[in-house]
């Protein structure tokens, strides 16, 4: 196919009009054309381009997907605010980037969620496409639309926009639901019986087979299967051999500069941490590594079919990944030669990480980070970070000798048994580490002075961790304790070398509600988007006052998810998904945090928490 | 040591919306693909040594820009082109490339003129062929009253940019890949323009076309014109005796 007869969707002058309408226009380096396939997916990332292009998740199954000769995958990203209002008042069906037509037209639309405030951009892309907002609404002229990604651990808040959420890693099941799909489509059976069957295969939920029960109060009680065919739970799939499962090696290369504008390999999947606040932590266990030799070969083929000048890591936790000397040491000198730079995820600061980061990075210009999480070791006990002031404190004092004065520390306040000197804690953290600098680099070495750069966000509870028990804070609560560290920091010693942000409450509070929510929310989110809601996870764009009004106009109550600490006995939206880590093992998380007692990361010792059923990973090493 | 290498290259198609950053991100990538032996840049963070003559502007296509790339050692530029060109895509193809001599301009430094022609509509108006034909009655006469006058204040530069519209005319032309033969009648109208270019003065094509639109000659006949591509074909520099000769010809400053 000449790609340069492509014709695009929107008109020159539409194009002319718009900020970055090559946002809109595809054809990009590694993109798929087809002229014939029997099935036509696409694949929504429910946020702009340059957003969505930076996932590696996307990437992998569009590799995927387009490696099977009967499918053609496309992409599509929401139209920014200046297309969306040209769509509306010329209408314009909405079309995926590479054929250049109506999303409508395709068997699939996959709705990738990787983060809740992206939920009112999945109704801006239906409506936009004419496909009704609700399951049940939808017809034989409508795309099967599934949801993928970390949201669908608690993905009752959109389960009714939904036909088909996928619970688990997309690299197993696809498949099997494409042939289904073109098996019932020869057979010319109709949604409703494809949506029945699909839910025989393992980690298919569809929300529109389930009964749904709350108490007098509106509190969730149970959820049961409409039909004796219909599995109770939903078990989470997983790659069991990551060296065998697929990796891009020609992912699509955007034309214009995408947040992350490298290549990328992921080394592992899952951590072994066992951090309590962490979610990602929990449903990707178990840990599974790649072999060095194939990373090795993937970085090679990645770069030559790209062109990247910068390669980067992807991992939960870099440094746990058993190979990463060997690693290193092979794309430091394969890199080198190539003129491409290597750009380090957070590693643990230790002396291994901090001799590769001064051969890869300018010193002067780099800062270091760290991500204590918490300022007092009382609080890191409760969240099971097992970093240690005294391997922050050394971390720093190796870091300043060898040369570097810039250091970030991450930290979050809002936490489960969080005490105001806990908040004051942060302050006299970072005071520290400013010290550190004073006392081990002498006047005459010292360029310029340490600046120590603090940030706080404010805590969510999500599902599948050990806090989804917890209570969150009010905004009113998160701004007063975010005073106090303020405060502190002004009160230390070393004040002037410490700058500090805590972040919006308005998104925290919301994103709370959808990650533990039920399904009584979905018409919040929808009187929300049709009052203007949209893009919530951009500031500009964002108003916690029409949300708040969104939950009282459509009698959701929603402090009821987020402000109360849940009884121990308590049944949850989300508990029909088998993770597989056992509910008692995260209650008895839940209590360790309470008595601020530490647990052990999965390396050390098995903890039992029933992912070993997997049999795979670091469970079986 | 080092050699430049200029490359003149062509894009079409849905392509001309990138931006100019993103065709040096775009050459950069292609660069690293086909395993030129580029010249770095030292420190942490090598990078190409590489320049434009003229950025694209978003919206345009161009089948005469040019690129130039400082290499290691090359000793045959041609070679350079077929390996480019191998992990080409979507409509960029270079189609030159030339070894520079020792002190030759850069590519930017030495523009001195462009030609641009602009494939021209009516809104709905100018479809039919007796409609053509008036529309380009129409837009001659706004030339003739265009190029009759000494003075023609520039939009953004203020500048008198009257000396700067070196050659302006109204052509039928086929279709730029030939591809409709049909009949006689089926023919685009364009302007076809050589304009002032680099740093003395700069005439830019959709300045020519406004000032046009702004003529009584239009105004008159009521139609509202509109470009639907615009197309750069070739840049020129000087040669020694001020002359114009394109950017990638062997005696270009």
């Amino acid at each position: 196919m000449d790609f340069s007869d492509r014709q695009t969707a929107l008109s020159h002058d539409i194009l002319m009009s718009i900020d970055k309408p090559s946002r809109y226009t595809g054809g990009e380096p590694n993109s798929v054309m087809k002229d014939d396939a029997d099935i036509r997916f696409v694949m929504c990332f429910p946020d702009v381009y340059e957003i969505g292009m930076s996932h590696i998740g996307m990437q992998i199954l569009y590799g995927m997907f387009n490696s099977m000769p009967d499918v053609w995958c496309e992409r599509l990203f929401s139209p920014w605010t200046d297309l969306d209002r040209i769509m509306r008042e010329r209408n314009i069906p909405l079309f995926s980037l590479e054929s250049q037509q109506p999303v409508k037209t395709a068997d699939f639309l996959g709705v990738t969620l990787q983060y809740e405030m992206c939920y009112t951009n999945i109704l801006q892309i239906f409506e936009l496409s004419g496909i009704p907002f609700y399951s049940a609404d939808r017809t034989e002229d409508d795309p099967i639309v599934i949801g993928g990604g970390p949201c669908v651990y608690n993905p009752e808040p959109i389960a009714d926009y939904f036909d088909i959420f996928y619970i688990g890693e997309g690299e197993v099941r696809y498949r099997e639901l494409f042939d289904l799909y073109k098996r019932f489509k020869a057979e010319n059976k109709s949604r409703e019986e494809y949506l029945r069957e699909a839910s025989h295969i393992e980690g298919i939920y569809v929300p529109s087979l389930y009964e749904v029960t709350y108490d007098e109060n509106g509190r969730f009680t149970e959820m049961t299967p409409r039909y004796e065919d219909v599995p109770a739970r939903v078990k989470k799939q997983l790659v069991k051999n990551m060296d065998e499962s697929f990796y891009p090696t020609a992912p699509v290369v955007p034309f214009i500069r995408a947040t992350q504008d490298r290549a990328v390999i992921e080394v592992q999947r899952g951590c072994i941490r066992n951090c309590r606040f962490c979610q990602a932590g929990q449903i990707y266990k178990p840990v599974r590594e790649r072999s060095p030799e194939q990373l090795k070969e993937l970085a090679r083929e990645i770069l030559k079919n790209t062109g990247y000048e910068e390669l980067s890591l992807s991992s939960l936790s870099t440094s746990d990944y058993t190979h990463l000397k060997e690693l290193l040491d092979y794309l430091m000198e394969y890199c080198g030669e190539k003129k491409i730079n290597i750009s380090l995820p957070s590693l643990r600061i230790d002396a291994f990480s901090l001799d590769v980061m001064s051969k890869v990075q300018d010193i002067k210009k780099s800062s270091l980070t760290f991500a204590p999480e918490a300022g007092s070791q009382r609080m890191r006990d409760v969240i099971n970070k097992g970093l240690t002031e005294e391997d922050i404190l050394h971390g720093s004092e190796m870091a300043f000798k060898g040369g570097w004065n810039k250091v970030k520390l991450y930290f979050m306040l809002g936490l489960p048994f969080e005490e105001e000197s806990d908040a004051v804690a942060i302050a006299e953290l970072c005071n520290k580490v400013a010290g550190v600098y004073f006392d081990t680099v002498p006047k005459s070495e010292r360029q310029g002075s340490v600046q120590i750069t603090a940030s706080s966000s404010f805590f969510v509870p999500k599902p599948f961790t050990a806090f989804q028990w917890a209570e969150m804070n009010t905004p009113e609560q998160f701004v007063e304790k975010a005073k106090i560290t303020k405060a502190a920091v002004r009160a230390q010693l070393n004040q002037k070398r410490i700058s500090y942000h805590y972040h919006d409450t308005g998104t925290t509070i919301i994103e709370g509600i959808f990650a533990r929510g039920d399904r009584k929310v979905a018409k919040a989110i929808e009187y929300a988007y049709r009052h203007g809601a949209i893009f919530d996870a951009w500031t500009e764009t964002f108003s916690y006052e029409g949300w708040i009004k969104a939950f009282e106009e459509t009698g959701v109550d929603y402090k009821d998810y987020i402000f109360r600490v849940r009884d121990d006995d308590e049944n949850f939206p989300w508990d029909f998904i088998d993770s597989g880590v056992n509910k008692s093992f995260l209650l008895r998380e839940w209590h360790n945090a309470a008595k601020a007692q530490k647990s052990t990361n999965c390396r050390n010792q098995c903890m039992g928490c029933g992912a070993g059923a997997f049999g795979c990973g670091v469970c079986v090493e | 040591m080092s050699v430049t290498v200029r490359f003149k290259f062509m894009r079409t198609g849905p392509v001309r919306y990138l931006g100019h950053l993103d065709m040096l991100r775009y050459f950069q990538k292609a660069v690293m693909k086909a395993e030129l032996d580029a010249k770095y840049t030292e420190g942490f963070h090598p990078h190409q040594i590489m320049s434009f003559a003229y950025p694209l502007g978003v919206g345009m296509e161009t089948y005469g820009d040019y690129m130039d790339l400082e290499m290691n050692a090359c000793e045959d530029a041609e070679a350079l082109m077929g390996r480019l060109n191998a992990v080409m895509h979507e409509g960029i193809k270079v189609t030159g490339a030339v070894i520079l001599r020792e002190k030759a301009l850069n590519a930017m430094a030495a523009v001195a003129e462009a030609d641009y022609e602009l494939v021209v509509t009516g809104d709905g108006k100018v479809s039919g062929d007796s409609e053509k034909k008036n529309a380009e009655t129409v837009l001659t006469a706004a030339i003739n009253e265009l190029m009759a006058r000494s003075e023609i204040t520039g939009v953004k530069s203020g500048k008198n940019i009257r000396p700067g519209i070196r050659i302006l005319e109204c052509r039928r032309c086929k279709d730029y890949k030939g591809s409709n033969d049909e009949g006689a009648d089926d023919y685009e109208l364009r302007l076809v323009m050589r304009l002032s270019s680099g740093s003395k003065l700069n005439v830019r094509p959709a300045d020519v076309f406004d000032k046009l639109c702004g003529t009584e000659a239009v105004n008159e006949s009521g139609i509202r014109f509109k470009v639907t591509h615009l197309y750069r074909m070739e840049i020129y520099g000087n040669d020694k005796d001020g002359r114009i000769v394109a950017l990638n010809d062997k005696t270009a400053e």
